[in-house]
């Protein structure tokens, strides 16, 4: 039961570091926002609040599409997702049980993002 | 599977990309529309189908952000990189330490080139008007007739010509890639029924706009479909 409560409490931690970590990344040049998805809450910061529903969807559409594609290619669990359109990009992994989604502008690097999450 | 010329050459190209980067597990090319043109070997066509179907849905989610251009994926085995190539997407799934510049010289050299030049030199470039996909509505009246009905902005796309010479003459003389209208629509079912059939416009007002097809009920049975079911359509040639 000990071990459960740390275990619980070291994942909270994660997550609380996460969330840190994406206050900062928020406010980096070229960053749009970010929607991050638990199993039990959501918590979505964007620059444009009217794209919510039209960003959360498309979140969800990805991983959806990530993990039919992986399943169908065999390639394993899916580490990351990148989405790119002509000047916006979107990436998205799962961390500790969460599903975090990162919009951004084209020019922002996002290996480093990812390297700084991870 | 398209088995023309154009889709012949561009499936040897992807069997001769395979055979010098062994990275390479799986590939295929796909139009924007959503038709398959070619693919290796390794990768059946239900495959394919489950990898576009997921795609298209993202595709059109993905409008929130623009058009997309391209999406990669990096599994725990394997990546996967799809392009958009010209009105194509090439879709490439790799091992997980594929070198990255050989994936942008697929993607951003060898692809394109080859694409260039087939359409330089092959003269029967790509006979394929994209299959619409359309819902079935079943037409149940006593004189419904043999003809089928679909919508009058479909019936205009299918008429936009696949001939590359009436494009480029098109391009050069800003006239519409249009070919005369069509009198017969090839129906297939995705349980791999066929028809040719007479086609009309939908003559109902409130059914207008609905990517529908109106099928006699006697020709939904003998293609086994129900209403609801979905069916690829182009001209009948």
């Amino acid at each position: 039961m000990l071990a459960k409560n740390s275990q619980t409490d070291d994942t909270e931690n994660d997550i609380e570091k996460m969330q840190e970590k994406l206050q900062e990344i928020k406010d980096q040049e070229g960053i749009i926002g970010y929607i991050l998805r638990g199993p039990k809450s959501a918590s979505i910061d964007l620059k444009d609040p009217t794209k919510i529903i039209d960003y959360a969807v498309l979140s969800s559409t990805a991983f959806d599409a990530g993990q039919n594609m992986t399943e169908a290619l065999q390639m394993g669990e899916v580490d990351t997702i990148l989405v790119e359109s002509e000047e916006t990009k979107l990436l998205s992994m799962n961390i500790n049980n969460h599903r975090l989604s990162i919009f951004m502008e084209k020019s922002v690097d996002h290996n480093k993002l990812y390297k700084n999450l991870k | 599977m398209n088995r023309d010329p154009y889709a012949i050459a561009l499936n040897s190209a992807l069997t001769e990309i395979k055979r010098a980067y062994p990275d390479i597990k799986n590939s295929f090319i796909f139009t924007k529309s959503g038709t398959i043109i070619t693919g290796d070997q390794e990768t059946d066509e239900t495959t394919m189908n489950n990898i576009l179907e997921s795609f298209e849905n993202l595709k059109e989610k993905a409008k929130a952000i623009g058009n997309l251009k391209g999406f990669r994926i990096t599994g725990k085995n394997g990546k996967l990189t799809l392009s958009n190539i010209k009105d194509m997407y090439l879709l490439l799934a790799t091992s997980k330490n594929a070198d990255k510049s050989h994936i942008y010289s697929i993607t951003h050299v060898i692809i394109p080139t080859i694409l260039k030049t087939l359409e330089t030199f092959a003269p029967t470039h790509l006979q394929v008007t994209p299959p619409k996909k359309l819902v079935v509505d079943t037409l149940n009246r006593f004189f419904a007739g043999d003809s089928v009905q679909i919508d009058t902005e479909v019936l205009r796309d299918l008429t936009k010509n696949s001939d590359p010479r009436a494009r480029v003459k098109a391009a050069l003389t800003g006239e519409q890639n249009t070919q005369e209208s069509i009198n017969q629509v090839h129906i297939e079912t995705f349980g791999g029924n066929v028809a040719v059939c007479k086609v009309k416009e939908i003559s109902d007002q409130k059914l207008k706009g609905k990517n529908m097809i109106r099928i006699p009920e006697k020709l939904c049975k003998s293609l086994e479909i129900n209403k609801g079911d979905l069916v690829k359509v182009k001209p009948a040639l």
